[in-house]
């Protein structure tokens, strides 16, 4: 996002919308008229600042964006579908449809590790610490997520070079874990969590009646288990013909 | 994505607060599902107002819902603010069986209790395994409970200070700083009721 100059009469009313903080003001020039300017290397491009509609003059405006930066709209903004990662948002259908595609299977649990959230936003070299740690353990990962277009290899969790210091609200990384791969995954999320520069959240996709064993683990590791959680209802059912 | 998942708060405050959502399997019940979201849609709406909307699209603050629901694309998201109308609502969806999937978030007790009562027996749960990683970048509690509204960040933490600011200053009502707090969460999955419970709090006399 920008802020037209010309344009901006310094009223401030844009600067607490954004989730980043990375709207600030500043006299122009040593004049005493202030302006709001975006730092775009902080910038997310979520588009938050232009939807909420509090600038009269209209100096905010979205400028052509390129490759490598246009990936930061993609997995900031949930408006966007665009045709370089092929996938619309930030993850998969995941739990939300699995009584309809049988995605998860009995037996083992899906996981999800969304760095940049909740709210602090990451640089992608963080997804690819985290990535890359995983990969090592033999975790393979979901093939439908965005994230699977950023890797230069996704069998180790490399990113491509240009997009490392590329900042986004949020990425994530989908995997399916077995008994056996607790433990190791875990282990790694934890060490994860002392080499990243932002957060990041994890969660746990079970059966109801098979997530005694995998929250048990994780609790031994040191993870939380939040009281509130998303439950799929069952109400899906294959209809296309 | 997990986004009506990770939301913080106070057990008492949670109680408060389920956001429900739709979804369409592409490749499985994608073809003709817009009229069949806008049936879902409208069966939701007669048991909750609070919030509505469809990350593709808008939410009910930026856009008329009628709108909203001629519009739809993957699914669209409501959120409840109490069980009562949360069974209701969950009765009258398994009875009319449209086929799209259905998921609800909020305290696991409170949510199965409403499944046991609505006759469901629900196939998968996603459980939230906490906030890792640099814990100085995290805002403080209060401000987290609302930003963990909007699973996909788009609250941001400066506009809950400023809210609470303009509440104090008397230029806005709490019941509108909530909506204010509720528009850049596209979804419709941000709680106003609860916001405006949460603001009520914050705010120094």
């Amino acid at each position: 996002m920008r802020i037209d100059q010309e344009k901006c009469v310094g009223c401030e009313r844009c600067v607490s919308y954004c989730p980043v903080g990375a709207i600030h003001v500043r006299k122009d020039g040593g004049k005493t008229k202030k302006r709001s300017w975006i730092d775009e290397d902080e910038c997310v491009e979520c588009g938050v600042c232009l939807r909420a509609n509090v600038c009269k003059p209209e100096a905010i405006y979205l400028p052509e964006l390129g490759w490598p930066r246009i990936v930061r709209r993609a997995f900031s903004d949930p408006m966007v579908e665009h045709k370089e990662t092929g996938v619309p948002g930030r993850g998969t259908e995941e739990m939300k449809t699995n009584e309809v595609t049988g995605r998860f299977k009995r037996g083992s649990w899906g996981m999800a590790v969304e760095v940049g959230r909740p709210g602090v936003g990451a640089r992608l070299k963080d997804l690819e610490t985290i990535a890359m740690a995983l990969a090592e353990k033999g975790i393979l990962f979901e093939p439908k997520n965005p994230v699977m277009f950023l890797f230069e290899d996704p069998k180790t969790g490399k990113l491509k070079p240009e997009l490392r210091e590329e900042k986004v609200l949020s990425a994530i990384i989908e995997f399916v874990v077995k008994p056996h791969q607790l433990k190791d995954v875990f282990e790694v999320l934890r060490k994860a969590s002392e080499r990243v520069e932002t957060v990041f959240s994890v969660d746990l996709i079970s059966f109801p009646d098979e997530k005694e064993f995998a929250l048990g683990v994780a609790r031994e590791m040191g993870f939380p288990v939040y009281p509130n959680g998303k439950v799929n209802l069952g109400l899906g059912r294959v209809l296309n013909r | 994505m997990t986004h009506t998942l990770h939301r913080t708060g106070k057990i008492e405050d949670l109680r408060e607060d389920f956001p429900m959502l739709t979804h369409v399997s592409r490749g499985f019940n994608d073809v003709g599902a817009g009229e069949r979201l806008k049936q879902m849609a409208e069966i939701a709406r007669k048991y909750t107002d609070l919030n509505f909307g469809d990350c593709k699209v808008a939410n009910q603050f930026m856009m008329p819902a009628e709108e909203i629901m001629e519009r739809h694309t993957v699914g669209w998201q409501v959120v409840f603010k109490d069980k009562t109308s949360l069974i209701a609502c969950m009765r009258e969806l398994k009875e009319k069986n449209i086929g799209i999937s259905v998921v609800v978030s909020g305290l696991f007790d409170e949510v199965f209790d409403c499944c046991q009562k609505a006759g469901i027996d629900p196939p998968l749960v996603e459980f939230a395994l906490g906030i890792h990683g640099n814990q100085e970048k995290i805002s403080p509690p209060e401000i987290l409970d609302f930003v963990t509204m909007c699973g996909h960040g788009l609250v941001s933490g400066h506009l809950v200070k400023k809210m609470v600011e303009e509440i104090e200053k008397k230029k806005i009502t709490i019941e509108k700083a909530a909506i204010e707090l509720a528009k850049p969460c596209l979804c419709g999955v941000f709680n106003p009721h609860r916001a405006a419970k949460l603001l009520r709090k914050m705010v120094r006399p």
